[in-house]
């Protein structure tokens, strides 16, 4: 099966500070692709550079085989949807009208019926109708991102683009987001999702594949199985873990134990 | 359609209501204040056949609302909408609801201008009667220049838009006050007076020519309606995300709004209130969607110059307080009343 995107031998850099050298990944359609690493691995710089927010040292970036630096803000904001870590506004909107904000890249200037329904679809299924007409600046941390994740979904991009969706939320929250997500991505059309997270049983659990990023090359790519091993674990993060398969699903459990002394 | 949508679909037609019953007291508020002053009174009615041609009035009524109060009132309501439009605007593309058109220091370079007229004698246009409006206006443009050299930079980002505006108006204030420093009496006073903020200076050919502008330039800020949701809402990666440049985006609104505040500073001395109030009085009743937040902001603005132009005529007639002194003693408590009565 064909990628539906390609990072080809992408390289950045802050100043002289080489954040990511020479990634190559591509991501298959109805795929989660899940990025872990240590703080400044070059996770959330990585997703920003696929969705052109950061701008390529050096390299190439391929959707459904077209270069996208040949493609307009809005094209790729059909295609590709990035959902920050945080957004905070400093005027007050409803929920309903940021939700509406993922249709921005299909509306030239009037809403049509069609927004409209694919926005209160989308409402009711991130379980948010209650807040539908509340304002987004007094909600809690975790509705806020509930609703940006919700504006990402209205969006209807192929791909999904996800920094840290789950740090803002309790674990109720945490597991029923990432439950939409994977049934979004496995059974509508050919979406695939790329999520930068720190939970590394959230991530063994719903992604299909894990990218291990380190000193800004990757360091391991493939199943969680292949990649959440031991000797992987203790060599990235520092810490020594226990790896138990599960019995019930194709997920297994880490529990961390205790951080190696750095010599 | 499902109760959601409808409901949506219902706020929005509400809030087109509310635009619309402001856009209606607005108009009929002008038309008061064209009957209002200290030479004569007019009700509306007779005010209105006068403008219309209907009545035969005598002479004097008629030059007095033609060529006294039409300039002045068609001035506050194209400079109220006008400097509203841009501080909605910078507010929105810079993504803080404490800026106001003077924050760019746009108004600062204009008083720079009128400074060097008043106290240095050095015009740029040597006709005396627009000598002082063409070194404001010039003056302007030179720091709408700075900020188009600004936007050219790549990383620029809105926090520094909003320092350099801040040290360009430390920078002019330096200026201006070493020439008040050596000025004489009757140029600090002319100084002073420029700074009030009035409606009396531009001629009605004046204003024609500004609205002429302002609603030229309506349609463009208008157009940027859908990037300003985006940009004022999540800030610069959320824009990206959603299909929008920020770093282009808000270069155009900045030259735009700041162009707008430069015309309309150059005639009427320095106004700021109204640009920061109206946008945020609009909020609270429209919402943050800038499709209806520009016009309403726009009305809004036209209102509140006109209505503190009018007690500033009348209230202590034949004396006539300055509007830029009038908008702050009304508007500002009416401002802080709405702010706290609808957040509370």
């Amino acid at each position: 099966m064909k990628n539906i995107l390609n990072a080809n031998e992408i390289s950045f850099s802050w100043g002289d500070n080489e954040v990511l050298k020479d990634i190559n990944f591509g991501i298959r359609s109805n795929e989660i692709l899940a990025i872990l690493g240590v703080n400044g691995a070059g996770k959330s710089t990585l997703l920003k550079c696929l969705n052109g927010i950061l701008k390529l040292g050096s390299g190439k970036i391929e959707i459904l085989e077209k270069d996208t630096s040949e493609m307009n803000l809005i094209e790729i904001s059909k295609l590709m949807s990035y959902v920050p870590q945080s957004v905070r506004s400093s005027f007050s909107v409803d929920v309903f009208d940021v939700v509406l904000l993922g249709r921005r890249p299909h509306i030239n200037w009037r809403i049509s019926e069609e927004d409209r329904q694919i926005v209160s679809k989308t409402i009711r299924l991130f379980d948010l109708e209650d807040f539908a007409f509340r304002k987004f600046d007094k909600l809690s941390g975790g509705e806020r991102q509930r609703v940006v994740i919700a504006k990402a979904v209205a969006q209807d991009p192929q791909i999904f683009l996800f920094d840290e969706p789950t740090s803002d939320l309790d674990l109720k929250n945490q597991i029923e987001v990432m439950q939409i997500m994977k049934d979004i991505t496995s059974v509508s059309g050919r979406k695939s999702a790329i999520i930068a997270i720190h939970d590394i049983n959230i991530a063994a659990r719903f992604a299909d594949r894990i990218m291990l990023l380190h000193n800004g090359k990757i360091f391991a790519l493939g199943t969680p199985s292949e990649v959440l091993t031991k000797s992987n674990i203790a060599e990235v993060f520092g810490v020594t873990c226990d790896v138990i398969p599960s019995t019930n699903d194709h997920s297994m459990r880490i529990i961390v134990k205790d951080g190696i002394k750095s010599k | 359609m499902d109760s959601i949508s409808e409901r949506h679909v219902k706020n929005s037609k509400n809030q087109m209501g509310i635009i619309f019953v402001l856009l209606i007291v607005t108009l009929l508020f002008s038309i008061f204040a064209m009957g209002k002053g200290s030479s004569s009174s007019l009700d509306m009615l007779s005010t209105m056949k006068i403008i219309i041609g209907v009545e035969d009035a005598n002479s004097i009524q008629s030059d007095i609302i033609w060529k006294l109060r039409l300039p002045r009132i068609l001035m506050a309501i194209v400079g109220g909408a006008a400097l509203a439009i841009a501080g909605a605007l910078m507010q929105g593309c810079l993504g803080n609801p404490l800026v106001s058109p003077l924050t760019l220091g746009v108004a600062s370079g204009a008083a720079l201008g009128a400074a060097l007229a008043i106290v240095m004698g050095f015009t740029i246009v040597k006709s005396p009667e627009i000598a002082i409006v063409a070194n404001a206006f010039i003056f302007s443009l030179i720091v709408v220049a700075i900020i188009i050299q600004l936007g050219r930079m790549r990383s620029v980002t809105a926090e520094s838009y909003i320092l350099v505006g801040i040290a360009i108006t430390f920078i002019t204030g330096a200026i201006v006050s070493t020439m008040q420093y050596f000025a004489t009496d009757a140029q600090l006073s002319q100084l002073a007076h420029w700074s009030f903020g009035s409606l009396s200076r531009p001629t009605l050919e004046n204003t024609l020519w500004i609205s002429v502008a302002v609603i030229g330039l309506m349609p463009t800020a208008m157009k940027w309606s859908w990037d300003l949701n985006t940009l004022a809402l999540g800030g610069d990666d959320f824009a990206v995300s959603t299909g929008v440049d920020p770093v282009s985006i808000r270069k155009n609104i900045l030259i735009l709004s700041a162009f707008m505040t430069s015309i309309i500073i150059a005639f009427t001395g320095l106004i700021g209130f109204v640009g920061l109030a109206a946008p945020h009085m609009s909020r609270l009743v429209v919402g943050n969607d800038y499709r209806k937040l520009i016009p309403c902001s726009a009305i809004f603005g036209s209102f509140l110059m006109l209505f503190s132009d009018t007690i500033g005529r009348t209230l202590f007639a034949p004396i006539v307080i300055p509007v830029g002194v009038m908008l702050s003693v009304i508007g500002g408590p009416f401002f802080m009343y709405l702010l706290l009565k609808i957040r509370r």
